[in-house]
């Protein structure tokens, strides 16, 4: 048994990650076929993938509204909700308009999907605003620096900002594309070479956490 | 408790009611300040205007309605210059949740151009599988998306007449609110299929982007509503972007006020309890 929990994920990993980082530099029309035919099959994966997150959802709330523990009312909602949607959904047939006419399922989507998401974005405005007032102080040197970058980036985006003070916009795209751009970069490079280093601590099987845990 | 410290304390209600306030006054009484156009978006707009009639254009809409107000007035002037330059537009999504609205968008412009489904443009809707499906789509489209968002064949479609992957795209772009979108398309996409990819994003997103633009790893970026407002004067087509600049303005305007107040009454703190340690000494 621990041949086949074991051995057998660490042997397929080991070999699929050696022939598809090698597959990326091989052009070879047997290489570029066997690249499609495991897109394919991810693509299958992707989509049991939608099915296991979903039914683990439905059974994390059903947990919750049988033990009736702290907030299960949500967990009900949630339930009622994801129920009702997917029988209008499948009713619907998955579209949201039929030749050019708003569907059932149309209707939940722009009519409670679209405006909920949207209020949900939206309200983070006010919370920015308010807790920019409460925390953004000159504390130190560091602190007024990247206040004062912040006033000039805000002051440089929009219009009125460029209206009141001409220069605030190139020195704006200057901060975004020097500063900004360098920092990022760095970090872009030091988050790669750690997704290489794991990558191959991955392939080689000196990070097993990916297995899960479970009795040896 | 001195003013200093009661204004620091101010209800956070009140900072809501001059958010508030600032975006609803210019909504209902618009100043148009002039938009000056940025490289990055300029980058887009040129490469599309150098593009032949009949060359392959495709748009994926990588966002969900969270996303709305910033992606969709840049989705709509993509698909408008696109459809005003006679080019064969594929549209599609990597984000289940955006797939309504992405074909709402791609509908609503193709009427408003005259342009014809299966002829003109195709929308593909969405695949599981991600970034995947990028891989796929590059190595084979009709593999990836047998049917079209209304269930019609792929093959045989006139818009898709000599496309067989991505390399036959002369050009992308990915309206991304997040993973999978533009870096997607870069690394899945691009580096490996040879496609010209421009990018549109969130305003909180433009900043990390900025790499990929200096690097030439996308020829361009359309950030936030302001970059949408910069394409909607650049195609001459004014929408719902230049209209929500003025809001943006004032809020900007409004938040740097009260980050200068903050700082102002913390400081005049500060300098009373120097005083008062140095009275107290």
């Amino acid at each position: 048994m621990i041949f086949l929990r074991r051995q057998v994920p660490l042997l397929i990993t080991l070999i699929t990650g050696l022939v598809f980082a090698a597959q990326y530099y091989v052009p070879h029309p047997a290489s570029e076929q066997m690249l499609t035919s495991v897109t394919k099959w991810l693509q299958i994966i992707g989509g049991f993938a939608l099915v296991l997150g979903v039914s683990s959802l439905f059974h994390v709330h059903a947990m919750k509204i049988r033990r009736k523990e702290a907030g299960w009312g949500y967990s009900f909602v949630l339930y009622v909700s994801m129920l009702g949607t997917i029988a209008v959904g499948l009713w619907s047939n998955g579209k949201e308009a039929i030749d050019g006419t708003m569907t059932a399922f149309g209707w939940i989507y722009n009519f409670m999907m679209v405006p909920l998401q949207g209020t949900m974005f939206a309200i983070l405005a006010f919370f920015i605003a308010s807790a920019a007032y409460r925390s953004f102080r000159a504390r130190s040197r560091e602190a007024a620096v990247l206040l004062i970058a912040a006033v000039i980036v805000m002051m440089g985006r929009v219009p009125l900002g460029e209206y009141l003070i001409p220069l605030s916009g190139d020195l704006s795209q200057w901060i975004l594309n020097v500063l900004n751009a360098s920092v990022r970069r760095a970090i872009l490079i030091g988050v790669s070479l750690g997704t290489v280093a794991l990558s191959i601590k991955i392939i080689f099987g000196m990070e097993r956490s990916y297995l899960g845990g479970g009795k040896e | 408790m001195s003013f200093a410290e009661r204004m620091l304390k101010i209800d956070r209600r009140i900072i809501f009611l001059v958010i508030g306030l600032c975006t609803l006054f210019p909504l209902l009484y618009p100043v148009g300040l002039p938009i000056k156009i940025s490289p990055e978006v300029r980058g887009v707009y040129d490469y599309i205007e150098s593009l032949p009639e009949g060359s392959v254009f495709l748009l994926s809409l990588d966002f969900d309605p969270a996303s709305k107000p910033e992606l969709y007035p840049q989705s709509i002037s993509l698909l408008r210059h696109a459809f005003r330059k006679n080019l064969r537009v594929i549209a599609m999504t990597l984000w289940v949740s955006g797939t309504g609205m992405a074909d709402q968008v791609i509908t609503q412009v193709a009427r408003e151009m005259g342009k014809e489904s299966g002829k003109d443009y195709v929308f593909l809707g969405w695949s599981p599988g991600g970034s995947a499906v990028i891989i796929n789509m590059g190595q084979d489209l009709y593999g990836a998306f047998p049917a079209d968002y209304n269930g019609k064949p792929t093959k045989g479609l006139p818009v898709l007449q000599g496309i067989t992957n991505l390399r036959d795209v002369n050009y992308a772009v990915s309206l991304g609110a997040g993973n999978p979108g533009v870096e997607a398309w870069y690394v899945f996409g691009k580096d490996k299929y040879k496609f010209e990819l421009g990018g549109g994003c969130t305003g909180v997103m433009a900043p990390g982007l900025y790499p990929l633009l200096r690097s030439g790893q996308i020829n361009g970026l359309i950030g936030g509503l302001r970059g949408a407002a910069e394409y909607e004067t650049l195609i001459g087509q004014k929408g719902r972007a230049i209209a929500g600049m003025d809001a943006q303005s004032a809020t900007h305007l409004a938040i740097i006020v009260l980050v200068i107040m903050c700082n102002l009454f913390y400081f005049s703190l500060r300098k009373q309890a120097k005083q008062q340690g140095h009275s107290g000494a």
